[in-house]
């Protein structure tokens, strides 16, 4: 078929298309994520005892930190599910987010009596913390490839690490309704971890997964 | 009081790229509005675009460009709903075909290096000489359904509007339609895999 043709034939298969497609099927997919990742934290890990968690400053503290990375993460995917889009500020503003909760961290660890120091950064749960963030985030980053892949990702790597720190960053929100740890230097050296982790291993999977 | 020296700006936009965008764009987003002499137009010089810019990535007596330009195209248009309106429309086209010369150079295991360059790239000189596919489409459509082939057959061939192929085959022009924009992802998927 001569490419005149072709073009001919594609001339045919026009209709008009609404905008706002992209938008719409990245937000479908990330809610149906964490829809199956908050009915794990729900049924499987169970949540804390919310309304009194609710009460507390350093519940908000936690949900702010990976709020706001789940926002940036959001915006950078936006970006890069399409051609030719720059990433913009986004990476820039994820990483003074992490600056602000070091800094917080730092604090808490500075005005802490030296024994306690220990306790703040290692919580009761360190071991457990990062491992189950990344899991948590394997249903939002499975949604979320499965949706990218419809679109026209162009950088298949950046766009994978960029799925797997929003999905990780989502997680890490979800995973707080159950996490009772309290202490930011805790939330910035483990949650982080957990977010980095997916963030890795999304680029890597992202790479193969999102050929178009 | 000394002034700081001003920066120099490296990325003014070529004339002449400013002139295609100002081009494309409005084709680009007629075509989006339903309007297919426009997306026909557009096709058409992004073709020869295509045709300039992986001639000469890969070698302009290369076989492989005129199926990379049909490719390309394939996934411009059914790929389209994925451009914002609000954005420059050369940036979008360029990102696409980069990819899809990356996509065609590893599955043949190939290690050209494809610079990330400004749009200008692509829109530096165009081709209109068609060359010769190693894949020829005509012969992939073989392997469609008998319905579908015919329905191709007949808006290609006998430059039938989709509706008018509907009418004479006694279906709805909604299925026609449907049926059409089917087999073009389908000849999408099957191009890429012949190709890989």
């Amino acid at each position: 078929m001569r490419t005149a043709d072709l073009i001919e034939l594609l001339a045919r298969d026009v209709r008009a298309t609404p905008p706002g497609v992209v938008n719409r099927r990245l937000l479908a997919a990330v809610l149906a994520g964490a829809a199956v990742t908050l009915a794990i934290v729900a049924l499987g890990l169970r949540c804390q005892p919310l309304l009194l968690a609710a009460q507390q400053s350093w519940f908000w503290m936690k949900a702010a930190y990976t709020g706001l990375l789940t926002l940036a993460g959001m915006v950078m995917v936006r970006r890069l599910a399409v051609p030719g889009a720059k990433v913009g500020a986004a990476p820039v503003a994820a990483a003074l987010v992490v600056l602000a909760m070091l800094a917080l961290g730092a604090g808490q660890i500075l005005f802490a009596a030296p024994p306690a120091r220990l306790a703040l950064w290692l919580g009761h749960t360190w071991k457990v913390c990062s491992p189950l963030i990344l899991l948590l985030a394997l249903p939002i980053y499975a949604c979320l490839i499965a949706a990218i892949r419809k679109l026209a990702p162009t950088r298949l790597a950046l766009t994978g690490a960029a799925a797997g720190f929003a999905a990780g960053a989502l997680a890490a929100t979800l995973y707080g309704l159950h996490c009772p740890e309290q202490a930011a230097p805790f939330v910035v050296t483990w949650y982080t971890m957990g977010i980095a982790a997916a963030t890795g291993l999304g680029a890597i999977a992202g790479g193969r997964l999102l050929r178009w | 009081m000394i002034r700081p020296a001003c920066r120099e700006r490296v990325d003014l936009p070529v004339p002449q790229q400013d002139e295609t965008e100002e081009r494309l764009r409005p084709l680009m987003i007629r075509g989006l509005e339903g309007d297919s002499g426009a997306h026909r137009q557009l096709l058409g010089v992004l073709g020869r675009y295509l045709r300039g810019y992986f001639g000469r990535r890969i070698g302009s007596a290369s076989a492989e460009v005129e199926d990379l330009v049909q490719e390309t195209l394939l996934a411009v248009h059914l790929k389209r709903d994925t451009y914002d309106r609000s954005l420059p429309f050369t940036p979008w086209a360029y990102a696409l075909a980069r990819y899809k010369l990356i996509d065609h150079l590893r599955r043949r295991n190939r290690s050209i290096q494809v610079p990330l360059e400004d749009a200008g790239a692509l829109f530096a000189a165009d081709d209109a000489e068609e060359g010769a596919v190693r894949t020829d489409l005509d012969r992939l459509l073989q392997r469609l359904p008998e319905r579908q082939r015919s329905l191709i057959e007949e808006v290609k061939l006998q430059g039938l509007s989709v509706e008018e192929a509907a009418q004479k085959r006694g279906v709805t022009a909604v299925s026609a339609r449907v049926m059409l924009h089917r087999s073009l992802k389908w000849l999408n998927q099957a191009l890429r895999d012949e190709n890989g």
